[in-house]
């Protein structure tokens, strides 16, 4: 019952707030549906801590019937594992902090009850997802997600580019959906159903087989597999269908903390773990997804290495975090991967409200370079971005002797990656490795920069538009670089989110790291809800020294240089960057994508959209179709009137021939 | 069979002649006084006859119905129903009378007259005649009673050229009508030697003779006229728009049923054995009816002609069911007219609210800008009546549009139905260029609040009954029109 | 001898010419109210020839009745012309076109 209270409750309030909207008023459509989503946040804790002391095992709980129709049968059920209960305390959690911090973030939008409608919709759609017992109710939440991630990023829809984001990221997510689609109905061809239980128990049997297409033969389950990835990498932003993610940025930022940071973007990790008995099965598709895990680590590394939009290199940091969990399940470290996504769902959420707040306190200014000491203004935001900076680098001291492990939460999560990578001994998993690595101490350089440029130095605030249209004076006009604007710290309703994933920054690794990565305890913890190998969970502890600390020194490195740039004289970043104008320029364009996406499909889709729109539809179907009736049946009515002379002969000479008419048909018939 | 037992079977039509008779006294002794007095001795009369007719229809005793002198007349649950509908439509008719004869502008006879509730008791008289004749000498009384009344209202605002051009035009092609129905009936007893409906059925079945063709032919072609199929439909947008337009309300009503009736049971009773001498006639008549009456709407600015053609569009839909020729298409087509009648009667009661400041009628459709604003109410009935008459389903002209599909599918004229069906979507375009004129022009300001509780009530009637609500009267009016179809079929 | 056939040829050239007259002339409504009773006797020739010919009586009653309503039909007719006549000053058939399209 619990279950079923956690995934409706929060639909439940989207309905009331959405229908409701204005005439129900900000603040009770924001009570209704931040309360629901307290209240299943509040029931999640207790399953999720009950799977982790073991007293619970997997259970379904029917919902309806939902589809009976030959081969095709399933019901609509919510299914509750391991898996699905760390992720139901991820959503519920970031979900309901996401709501009391836009009490605050949001304050001032007119349109308050959309916003939070929206909200629980994606929350509910979220819990769809990861409730979902067979393919179609995954695929059902996975669309639901798409659509209110679209809803939100087109929030503020009067903002043009804002809707160019929005349409962005459902048309990408739709390339990787019709990945998605294929798959499950080639997994439903292959297995004959759609119930998540059935495909995985089936899955081993079929390892091996082919499938002939296209007078070719592919392997079956590689084919699946792949296909099924594509989805994933679509609505992970994944390389290849990333572009949509840093676009989506436009959206308010509690939407990029919940969606596009904390909980829609690792569906596509969930998914692949979900289905990790099949991944299992394919080497191959394996192998394709630790490749596409590694290359997007480091590639969303190096482009957030120069960008300058706050949010931007946080978004960038999530693709690259993503990349990390992808490879993680590409070395079967599912483990590992699901440890990173909870761990990186506090401290990356954790970052963008941190980030949400700095914006908030600079006059929605986004531009690091016009941040800059802003540590002594708002002094809670940034001890609360400092626990978020210090997880995502992964800040610890390995286990050495007696003494345990001690560190932040990414620590735990990132390394374990990182070791399973080299545990793994595959080709593909030294690769990640390096790649591991590299992109540590890029994320490392990316995140201190971000926190050097925003809270430590001098003020450049009168450089901001923001800030000058705030305090109404130029760079001339100004005594100082502060303008005379004086940030301030956010509400307490922005500030207690801040806290609460601030602790879970700091201490969701530590206090987590057994049941989710250690070799015995992970395996009773996960009881088979997703693949765990014990094995290379062992491994990851027999790893060299070099490699245990190699992840720690990357984030030094990273720190050391970050502070070297941008700590100690001014300039260097801008003579670096000089040197290496072509690479920068190439970071800085990030590696060119959207141009080169611009070129291979965007001009000759509208191409072939001109030419099927204005020769296909206009000049033929329409000229023939719908156009030429209506001018058809426009002339006949002009006919119709003409014929109506008013003159008393010619309405009976057509009576008249109207009788000779069918006198001359029935005698000739 | 006695006289006595046959005054009793038309009863309905003797309470109507005695009472007709007597109005036209007291009109004639009263004079415009006696107006009020006879219009509501002809509500009372034709009430009496309703209820009459209602026994008739409802009481099991009644059942098997009868004939009476002699084979001339029938009655039967058939005629019982469509006597019905016919004196709904005259009460209405005459209830919304006053209103507007004593409203129109200038001249001394726009007065309401004694004669007006007179001629229309004596046309619903003929045309109770006419859905009960099984005769073709009955017939012939019933509907020349009918139409030489209705000729008469036509051209009642006598000081109105339009009306007079009205009656004019209509008396003139009604003439050569009849003379083509009757020099068809003269060939059909000719050839039969008989004027009895079942006879002459009797006499087609061992074959049908040239002259005998012939005849069947024009008498078609005769009752085309009166129903105003296509190509015999020239007379009604003129008539419909000059007529006054109480009286229009009256002729797309009342003589559509009769009309449409008498059709019915000459094709299935005198011509049931010869079906496919005239089926395919039918069909070209149904589907020209539809394309004609759609593509004439369309760029009519006057809402009463535009009414007309909106008349021919529903006709030719009702007589697919008549192409069917078998019995679900009766009873789609007696289900058709249930739902036509209140439809019709609706939007013209609803045009007849349409006032301007000075009292004068609103006909011109681009007067209607902006009604949804002034008059909320009444453009929401309009807007009901028209997408109901387009047939856009939630609505309950829809049902009869499909009864009657679903009749010409079951008689295999699966060609007819989807080409009905295509063209029902022409047909839509005008009717919802007025809801849009309605709704989203600029207002026009034009019409004025009305006052009338008689009008508000019986448009809010119509609107209620071809509303979805409508749809919980299904299995009643289902019922009665299987029974009053299976009545036609009885005699075969 | 004449036969049935004769009578039905001179009838439908009556009623031929009634329809005739009701569409070729242009000028006067009055025609046309003559033509429409040339129609009618059309008919009454057939109903009483068919009515001898097959030694059967309904058709000379039908006769009467049309006779009868031909007579009630042009006294109508003729109300019609007269008041059309007093609004418009003109019976023309060409200028009965006032509505139409």
């Amino acid at each position: 019952m619990a279950i079923k209270l956690i995934v409706f409750l929060p639909l439940l309030a989207a309905i009331i707030a959405g229908l409701g909207n204005r005439a129900l008023g900000n603040i009770p459509a924001k009570v209704i549906t931040t309360g629901a989503l307290f209240v299943s946040c509040a029931l999640s804790w207790p399953i999720f801590l009950s799977f982790l002391g073991g007293d619970t095992q997997a259970f379904v709980v029917p919902v309806l019937d939902w589809v009976r129709s030959g081969d095709l049968n399933f019901n609509w059920a919510l299914s509750v594992d391991t898996l699905t209960a760390v992720m139901l305390v991820v959503v519920t959690t970031v979900s309901a902090l996401v709501h009391l911090y836009s009490w605050g973030y949001m304050d001032e939008d007119p349109d308050q009850p959309r916003f939070f409608a929206y909200l629980s919709l994606f929350t509910f759609a979220m819990l769809m997802l990861v409730t979902a017992d067979n393919l179609v109710q995954m695929f059902f939440g996975w669309e639901g997600v798409g659509l209110a991630s679209y809803l939100l990023i087109g929030f503020w829809f009067k903002k043009p580019s804002a809707n160019a984001a929005a349409i962005k990221a459902f048309v990408v997510n739709r390339v990787g959906d019709l990945g998605f689609m294929l798959g499950i109905f080639g997994t439903f061809l292959v297995f004959g159903t759609v119930s998540i239980p059935e495909i995985l128990a089936a899955a081993p049997a079929m390892a091996g087989s082919t499938i002939g297409f296209l007078g070719m033969r592919f392997d079956t389950m590689t084919i699946l597999c792949l296909l099924l990835f594509i989805g994933a990498m679509g609505k992970s932003a994944q390389l290849g269908l990333h572009t949509w993610l840093p676009d989506a940025m436009e959206g308010p930022t509690p939407v990029s903390a919940l969606i596009h940071a904390a909980t829609m973007v690792t569906a596509g990790v969930f998914m692949v773990c979900r289905l990790s008995p099949m991944f299992e099965t394919s080497e191959t598709a394996l192998a394709v997804v630790t490749f596409v895990g590694a290359a997007t680590a480091l590639f969303a590394a190096t482009v957030g290495l120069v960008q300058t939009d706050i949010k931007r290199v946080i978004a960038y940091s999530t693709c690259s975090q993503l990349g990390y969990m992808f490879f993680a399940t590409g070395v079967g470290a599912y483990g590992a991967a699901m440890f990173h996504l909870f761990t990186h769902a506090f401290f990356k959420a954790l970052l963008f409200l941190g980030a949400g707040s700095v914006i908030h306190a600079m006059h929605h200014e986004q531009d690091m370079r016009y941040y800059g000491g802003l540590k002594k203004e708002i002094p809670l935001t940034f001890w609360a971005m400092l626990a978020g900076t210090l997880a995502i680098t992964g800040v610890g001291i390995i286990h050495i002797g007696a003494i345990p492990a001690l560190g932040f939460a990414g620590f735990f999560s990132k390394d374990a990656i990182i070791e399973a990578a080299y545990a793994s001994g595959t080709e593909m998993g030294s690769i990640a490795f390096f790649v591991g690595v590299t992109a540590a101490l890029l994320t490392s350089f990316y995140s201190w920069r971000l926190m050097f440029l925003t809270f430590w130095g001098k003020p450049r605030w009168i450089e901001s538009e923001h800030i000058q249209h705030s305090v109404h004076k130029t760079p001339e006009t100004a005594e100082d670089s502060t303008g005379g604007y004086h940030p301030h710290e956010s509400p307490l309703t922005m500030l207690i989110p801040l806290g609460v994933l601030a602790m879970g920054a700091i201490f969701a690794g530590f206090v987590f790291h057994h049941a989710f990565i250690d070799a015995e305890q992970g395996a009773a913890f996960w009881n088979g809800s997703i693949a765990f190998d014990e094995h290379l969970m062992h491994a990851i502890h027999e790893v060299p020294y070099w490699v245990k600390l190699s992840s720690t020194f990357a984030m030094l490195i990273g720190l050391g240089t970050a502070f070297y740039m941008y700590m100690r004289g001014e300039g260097r970043p801008q003579a670096l960057a000089n040197q290496f104008r072509g690479l920068y320029q190439f970071f800085f364009n990030k590696w060119y994508f959207d141009e080169l996406y611009d070129l291979i499909f965007v001009k000759p889709a509208f191409w072939f959209g001109r030419l099927f729109w204005k020769r296909g539809d206009q000049q033929t179907i329409d000229r023939f179709g719908p156009d030429g009736a209506a001018t058809l049946v426009s002339y006949g009515s002009k006919v119709a009137g003409r014929l109506q002379t008013g003159y008393l002969y010619s309405y009976a000479l057509v009576m008249l021939l109207g009788l000779v008419a069918a006198i001359t048909w029935v005698m000739v018939r | 069979m006695s006289v006595g037992n046959s005054l009793y079977l038309v009863a309905p039509e003797i309470i109507l002649s005695a009472s007709g008779l007597l109005l036209l006294l007291i009109g004639a002794w009263g004079g415009f006084k006696s107006a009020r007095l006879v219009s509501i001795l002809a509500v009372t009369a034709l009430f009496a006859s309703s209820a009459v007719a209602l026994e008739f229809l409802l009481n099991p005793a009644f059942a098997e119905g009868g004939d009476a002198f002699f084979g001339q007349y029938r009655l039967d649950k058939f005629g019982s129903l469509t006597k019905l509908l016919i004196y709904i439509s005259a009460i209405v008719s005459i209830i919304i009378a006053p209103r507007f004869f004593d409203n129109v502008a200038g001249g001394r006879s726009a007065v309401m007259r004694p004669e007006y509730p007179v001629l229309i008791v004596f046309a619903a008289i003929g045309m109770g005649m006419m859905v009960s004749a099984v005769d073709l000498m009955t017939l012939y009384i019933g509907l020349e009673l009918n139409s030489l009344a209705a000729y008469v209202l036509a051209s009642f605002l006598r000081n109105d050229e339009r009306s007079a051009e009205a009656g004019l035009k209509y008396f003139v092609l009604g003439g050569l009508a009849s003379g083509i129905l009757l020099f068809g009936m003269s060939l059909l007893y000719g050839f039969t030697g008989t004027t009895n409906f079942n006879a002459i059925n009797q006499a087609f079945e061992s074959g049908l003779s040239t002259g005998a063709l012939f005849g069947l032919i024009f008498v078609l072609a005769g009752m085309a006229f009166k129903i105003s199929a296509v190509p015999f439909h020239m007379w009604t947008p003129d008539v419909y728009e000059g007529a006054p337009t109480p009286v229009t309300t009256f002729f797309a009503t009342a003589p559509k049923v009769a009309a449409l009736a008498l059709t019915m049971r000459l094709a299935i009773e005198a011509f049931g054995s010869q079906i496919a001498a005239w089926q395919q006639i039918i069909i070209f008549i149904a589907l020209a009816s539809i394309v004609v009456g759609a593509a004439g709407a369309i760029g009519q600015t006057n809402i009463k002609r535009l009414l007309a053609y909106s008349s021919i569009n529903n006709v030719g839909f009702i007589l697919i069911g008549l192409a069917a020729a078998n019995q679900a298409g009766a009873s789609a087509m007696l289900v058709y007219l249930m739902i036509y009648v209140a439809m019709t009667l609706g939007s013209f009661v609803a045009v007849l609210d349409l006032r301007d400041a000075d009292g004068n009628q609103v006909e011109e459709i681009s007067s209607l800008a902006g009604l949804s604003k002034s008059r909320p109410g009444l453009a929401a009935a309009i807007a009901i009546f028209m997408f109901s008459l387009a047939g856009i389903p939630p609505l309950f002209g829809f049902w009869g549009k499909f009864l009657v599909f679903e009749a010409a599918v079951q008689a295999d004229l699966i060609l007819l139905a989807a080409l009905g069906i295509a063209a029902s979507v022409i047909g839509a375009f005008y009717y919802l260029k007025v809801i849009k004129v309605m709704y989203f022009d600029e207002s026009a300001d034009v019409v004025v609040k009305s006052d009338s509780k008689s009008h508000a009530v019986i448009i809010a009637l119509c609107a209620l009954f071809v509303s979805p609500l409508g749809y919980l009267l299904i299995p009643v009016l289902g019922n009665i029109a299987d029974q009053a179809a299976a009545a036609l079929f009885w005699a075969l | 001898m004449i036969g049935i056939e004769h009578y039905i040829v001179v009838s439908s050239i009556l009623f031929v010419m009634g329809v005739l007259g009701i569409f070729l002339n242009r000028k006067n409504v009055i025609i046309i109210l003559m033509a429409i009773e040339l129609i009618l006797l059309a008919v009454n020739i057939n109903l009483v020839a068919f009515s001898a010919f097959l030694g059967d009586m309904v058709g000379q009653v039908f006769a009467m009745f049309v006779l009868t309503v031909a007579a009630g039909e042009a006294a109508i007719g003729l109300a019609i012309l007269v008041i059309y006549f007093r609004g418009r000053g003109t019976i023309a058939v060409d200028d009965i076109n006032r509505m139409k399209g």
